[in-house]
């Protein structure tokens, strides 16, 4: 190999190298970095297939109900003592801490005993720990169609001897849709309305 | 006189004395800040919290509740499992000597079936703890309204 073949290739490969680099830093550079968080955020939002279901008005709560807004969601059920009712105050915490923010945030709970909690029922539950709040139920068909791809469990547990009603094991997670319907991010127990408040102010500008 | 009077005064104090610790004997437990959460409408589940204490030196176990107020009263535990929440029943809650063991919510809590009158915000009902050693310790619970915040750090009617 005469020394002029070498000197090109290695002008050749010191060029690619600067401009593997300079390509990296360009995607890296459009990527801007995302806050870190304790909710577990997905690298792109998944986009949600169709499921129906009724809010506690009786209207429809499709996919498209999830659109143009922030969802916070949660799944639990009006016999529930612990549990719900302690997420549901956690979200009205988060309700209260998120009314200065420039975004539609809303706050739902689907039920997960369609059994029991009717539209008047759920109507009755949700809104006495905040106005604002809806609950949705359904047919078990429609409830399967959201909580599978949700990824969520339910389980009925059969009383045992003179104990009271059923009771229902169920994933305690508060699902976040974005606006543009999409499965955002999810928050783990244990829940703080200050930790969710928190997260969602710094989604909130990863997003925009 | 004076004498004789003042030894049957301690005499008096020192049986009085030896009474309240034979009541105390019977329930080395003693519950503190006790409350119910007040149950949303059309809502016939409701769950109680509190703090148990065990002044003496002997581990003691809680076997169980009961209450005038409802219909039925069971200690159960919520535990998550990948996620899942469940309400185990707990049969036997020990306290250690000395020590003391706290229902929150989101843990341990008494869950209370089908009141027996209508319970709202700053009402008391009656819960019956019952030890192995066979005492049952009465306590009056106030319902508490809860709906928002961080449920569990800012409990209501602690008594200091």
């Amino acid at each position: 190999m005469k020394p002029a073949q070498i000197l090109i290739g290695v002008i050749i490969a010191t060029l690619a190298v600067t401009a593997g680099f300079w390509a990296a830093q360009a995607v890296l550079k459009d990527r801007a970095p995302r806050h870190d968080l304790s909710a577990t955020r997905f690298p792109v939002a998944r986009d949600i297939q169709p499921f129906e279901l009724i809010d506690h008005h009786s209207a429809a709560f499709d996919q498209d109900a999830l659109q143009q807004h922030w969802s916070f969601v949660f799944f639990g059920y009006t016999y529930c003592p612990d549990v719900c009712p302690t997420t549901l105050s956690v979200l009205n915490g988060v309700a209260q801490r998120l009314q200065d923010v420039d975004a539609d945030v809303r706050f739902v709970m689907v039920t997960v005993d369609p059994e029991r909690d009717t539209p008047e029922r759920l109507a009755e539950y949700v809104t006495y720990f905040n106005g604002d709040f809806l609950g949705v139920t359904g047919s078990d068909a429609g409830l399967t169609q959201l909580t599978r791809q949700l990824g969520i469990l339910y389980n009925r547990v059969e009383p045992e001897d003179g104990a009271a009603g059923y009771l229902i094991d169920h994933t305690a997670g508060v699902f976040l849709f974005d606006p543009d319907g999409r499965y955002h991010a999810v928050f783990t127990p244990p829940l703080s309305a200050d930790r969710l408040a928190g997260d969602f102010r710094k989604m909130l500008q990863d997003y925009q | 006189m004076n004498t004789i009077k003042t030894g049957l005064l301690t005499t008096l104090l020192l049986a009085c004395l030896c009474m309240l610790q034979a009541v105390q004997a019977e329930s080395p437990i003693a519950i503190d800040a006790a409350w119910i959460r007040e149950a949303p409408p059309a809502t016939s589940v409701l769950a109680a919290y509190m703090t148990i204490n065990n002044a003496s030196e002997t581990d003691q176990q809680i076997t169980g509740m009961d209450s005038p107020d409802f219909r039925s009263a069971e200690i159960h535990r919520t535990v998550v499992e990948d996620g899942v929440a469940k309400m185990l029943p707990v049969s036997g809650l020990d306290v250690a000597a000395g020590g003391s063991v706290s229902l929150e919510p989101g843990g341990l809590h008494v869950m209370l079936f089908d009141p027996q009158r209508p319970l709202r915000e700053g009402d008391t009902a009656t819960l019956v703890v019952h030890t192995a050693s066979g005492a049952a310790i009465s306590v009056q619970a106030t319902v508490v309204r809860k709906t928002g915040d961080d449920a569990g750090h800012d409990h209501a009617h602690h008594h200091h």
